[in-house]
């Protein structure tokens, strides 16, 4: 058969494939662009970051309408239709998908939609509806992605058992669910269904929750779980699940005691693997790390001199901004530039209620290893924007460097905390002292403000936070 | 309870290990020191900060660590001493001062690699610049820790940039290589190390922290600063005689009457007189820096090499205070015990070589001040005067190196003639004590 040659091919159709393609169709380059799905996006678009967003929107609605009986506007008792929730929610996914394909066609970027399988570092074999395909290519991308992680021992076969991806295709509302992680997924997740009225309890082993993040930022996270979940449990370790009837018998160890509990779901939400089977990477020189991830340098360049891999197959950590710059790092380096994904600034957000952001350097992190900064802290009790609506509960955060006075670290949680964070990412990525955030006018009554007199806190000076630090009475 | 290496204050961020002060098993006072470490700037001993009995040392002369390195374990310590800050904030004049490259990666014991290393905050982030200037400098070849930024915090600018880049073609051209010929990426690049032993044995000694940090700065200075060293001598047969005089009545004070604590009298009467040599070009601000102060670096000669302790305010200082302050800091640079801030802050030196025997010679301005006075032994010599007849006087040689940027020739003349008058005709009520 003969094969089909390129310069670019890109296996995996998600933030990092296409950004990549687009990329190198943009600067010349012809691109072949391979997914499995109908529905190009990858995992972010189809079953991450988008439709946990629609459905995160949507459920909030219901908990802001009861909130507000008390400040003298009620509403009826809502009715939840979960197949038109579903339906709109799928709607918004295929918007997105087929402006992923018509920007393709735009750039003229050959969509070829199946399974890709390496057949050697030159040649992959797509399995498609007419059959099967070979290309032929100077160099390829692999960003195949990554899926959630279902350990065997809860693999029953039984579909009251999820993972993240069966839980957004909302099959019900479940009366009792367990989720099994306290990282950012199962915190989203909690929030959804806590929302649409299931009693959630939330297990973690660790023994806190968002370990990630600093416990600060965290806390008015878990104060809202805390009251809006049935439960918390931290310390917490699933030993066994079976089936019975029609839920799942739950065993689990939690401080050194055994509980059993029913549920009639179960979510899995602890961590993700890499999507690397049956891609024929053995065919392939490229090396993998313990975790199965594609190891790679800082140009994204895999041991394999044909082959780049980018996104949550390369490891690090499974964002997709992560993935769209390094699709960027990757397509430069293929059209001859020297681009290095080096002191980059990759901002994390988990959109729990309220939502929590950082970016740079974590007060945990600074402490573990010995980097002195200073702290500076706006809580927003003393915002009014918050106060309008009545979140008061958010608290920005700069870590500042003493002696340059420069901004390395961000962190905010509360409302909207996902959109503030741009601008401690610019600060950060620019250098950019507490000095000159403090003297950049910020509009009111806006959150962004806080940023502001976050910064004037660290000299001493914010209007509407008092403290009795004066630094330039140093 | 884990003693660690504190840390250093800014300018220091690693140290080498020159003694260790205590056994494993000795009871240690919280202000007891336990080792001393070299850093660039000098030796400081670093207490244990807490008492108990020493367990186990974790470092040996020689290793180099930096802030947060295990030095040693002690058992039963009790709550912490008040804290003893190793080193004062740093003035903040180093916020402008040139980014220094960095040294060689730091290496840790085998004892201390599972710990988290304490960096400098300094070398925990990269150099602040935008992510465009950070591309282009990679682009270049450029380190732009070597780039000195001029906005807020050292923040890097297209500009900065620029003139880095016209300052190594400048030097490029100074140095008569085609500037094409030479890749702006290695500025600094070291020669190739020649195998001097096909000739004859030879032996190898580490280039210290210390050497490397004199090595730095004189270099900076004479890539730097354009300097011209103006010589002249000055009469001091009759200094010498109230020298003399008084020698016993400051011996009974326990202080030498030295012609340094002279020197330093008469340089801060000439530096009042000629403020611009008490003066530091902000080449960042394109202005001239006037001190109100006057702060004298006294260069000091000692085993491990050259430093210079600062005499601060010597103007409101008598001779017999400058006498007692000059010989402590000299104790003190000898046996490497200067606290960084006591090498901080000079606004002028004065280079010695009498006690030694040296003549005239060329200073090296020491950035960022202005000017340098190097003085050479005084000698017999015949002394011709305007009536003919010749008389034998003592001459004392001296060399001043100025900044031509800042400081122009006759400027330069003015003030070695006010500093000859100033030697030749030493007011004898400044010499008496309790004058």
């Amino acid at each position: 058969m003969e094969s089909i040659k390129t310069e670019l091919a890109v296996l995996g159709a998600g933030p990092g494939g296409y950004a990549a393609a687009f990329y190198a169709a943009d600067l010349g380059k012809k691109v072949i662009l391979i997914d499995k799905s109908n529905r190009l996006g990858g995992v972010c678009l189809n079953e991450g970051c988008i439709p946990s967003k629609a459905l995160l929107h949507a459920t909030k609605v219901l908990t802001e309408a009861k909130e507000f009986a008390r400040r003298g506007i009620t509403f009826g008792e809502p009715k939840i239709e979960l197949d038109r929730l579903r339906a709109w929610k799928d709607s918004v996914l295929d918007r997105l998908g087929q402006g992923v394909a018509s920007l393709a066609k735009l750039r003229k970027v050959t969509v070829m939609r199946g399974r890709g399988y390496f057949e050697d570092s030159h040649t992959l074999r797509v399995e498609t509806e007419e059959g099967q395909k070979f290309v032929t290519y100077d160099k390829a991308i692999i960003a195949v992605g990554s899926r959630a992680a279902m350990p065997r021992a809860f693999d029953l076969g039984n579909p009251r058992i999820m993972t993240a991806r069966e839980a957004l295709d909302l099959p019900e509302i479940p009366g009792d669910l367990l989720i099994i992680g306290g990282g950012y997924i199962g915190m989203e997740m909690g929030t959804v269904y806590a929302s649409l009225g299931s009693r959630v309890v939330v297990v973690e082993a660790l023994d806190k929750i968002l370990a990630g993040a600093d416990p600060d930022l965290a806390r008015p996270v878990v104060n809202y779980a805390k009251k809006n979940f049935r439960e918390l449990r931290v310390s917490t370790r699933v030993i066994n699940m079976s089936t019975a009837g029609r839920q799942i018998k739950v065993e689990m160890d939690t401080g050194g005691k055994t509980v059993t509990e029913l549920y009639d779901r179960v979510l899995v939400a602890v961590g993700r693997t890499p999507a690397a089977e049956d891609l024929g990477l053995e065919n392939t020189r490229i090396t993998r790390d313990e975790k199965g991830f594609i190891q790679v340098n800082e140009r994204q360049e895999t041991n394999d001199p044909a082959l780049m891999a980018i996104g949550d197959i390369a490891g690090g950590v499974l964002l997709a901004h992560k993935a769209h710059k390094e699709a960027r790092i990757a397509v430069e380096n293929i059209c001859g530039e020297n681009s290095l994904f080096k002191d980059v600034v990759i901002p994390a957000v988990v959109f729990t209620e309220p939502e929590l952001a950082w970016c740079g350097l974590t007060e945990e992190e600074a402490k573990a290893k010995g980097i002195k900064v200073e702290v500076a802290k706006f809580p927003w009790a003393a915002s009014g924007r918050a106060m309008t609506f009545e979140r008061t509960d958010g608290l920005t955060k700069l870590l500042i460097e003493p002696e340059s006075e420069r901004i390395v670290g961000v962190g905010i949680v509360g409302h909207g905390a996902g959109e503030l964070i741009a601008e401690g990412v610019l600060a950060v990525e620019m250098g950019a002292t507490a000095h000159d955030l403090a003297a950049c006018i910020h509009p009111h009554p806006t959150l962004s403000e806080t940023f502001m007199e976050a910064a004037e806190v660290f000299y001493g000076y914010a209007t509407h936070a008092y403290s009795r630090k004066k630094r330039a009475d140093e | 309870m884990d003693i660690r290496l504190p840390n250093l204050g800014e300018g220091a961020d690693s140290g080498v290990v020159v003694s260790i002060l205590v056994s494993e098993g000795d009871a240690v006072a919280a202000d007891q020191n336990v080792i001393e470490l070299e850093t660039g700037k000098a030796v400081a001993g670093i207490p244990a900060g807490r008492s108990g009995r020493v367990e186990k040392i974790m470092v040996k002369v020689g290793d180099k660590i930096t802030p947060g390195t295990l030095i040693l374990t002690l058992a039963g310590s009790d709550a912490p001493a008040a804290a003893a800050p190793v080193a004062s904030r740093p003035p903040a004049v180093r916020q402008t001062a040139p980014l220094q490259p960095v040294a060689q990666p730091v290496q840790t014991t085998e004892t201390d690699a599972q710990e988290p290393v304490v960096e400098s905050t300094s070398e925990a982030f990269g150099p602040p610049a935008s992510p465009t200037i950070r591309k282009l400098a990679r682009d270049l070849g450029i380190d732009l820790r070597q780039v000195r930024g001029s906005q807020h915090g050292g923040r890097i600018v297209m500009e900065d940039l620029r003139r880095y880049i016209q300052g190594l073609m400048r030097a490029a051209q100074a140095a008569g290589a085609p500037v094409a010929a030479r890749s702006p990426a290695t500025p600094a690049a070291a020669p190739p190390s020649v195998d001097f032993s096909q000739w004859g044995a030879v032996s190898r000694k580490p280039f210290s922290p210390l050497r490397q940090v004199i090595a730095r700065r004189m270099q900076e200075s004479v890539t730097t600063i354009p300097q011209v060293t103006q010589f002249d001598e000055a009469d001091i047969t009759a200094l010498l005689e109230l020298r003399k005089k008084f020698e016993p009545a400051y011996a009974q004070k326990g202080a030498r009457l030295t012609l340094t604590c002279f020197a330093l009298r008469v340089v801060a009467d000439a530096l009042k007189q000629f403020p611009i040599f008490n003066a530091s070009l902000d080449t960042a601000a394109q202005e001239i820096v006037f001190k109100e102060y006057i702060h004298i670096s006294v260069a000091v000669d000692t085993e491990a090499g050259l430093v210079a302790p600062v005499i601060r305010d010597v103007d409101r200082k008598s001779l017999l205070e400058l006498a007692l302050e000059l010989a402590l800091l000299a104790s003190k640079a000898r046996e490497r015990k200067l606290a960084p801030a006591e090498l901080e802050g000079g606004s002028f030196t004065i280079s010695n070589q009498g006690g030694i025997g040296g003549g005239f010679f060329t200073p090296i301005v020491n950035p960022p001040q202005a000017a340098i006075l190097g003085l050479g032994q005084g000698s017999r010599k015949a002394v011709v005067r305007p009536d003919g007849a010749i008389e034998p006087r003592i001459l004392m040689p001296m060399g001043l190196s100025y900044d031509h940027r800042l400081i122009d020739g006759a400027s330069a003349a003015r003030f070695i003639v006010a500093l000859r008058q100033g030697f030749e005709n030493f007011p004898e009520e400044l010499i008496k004590i309790g004058a």
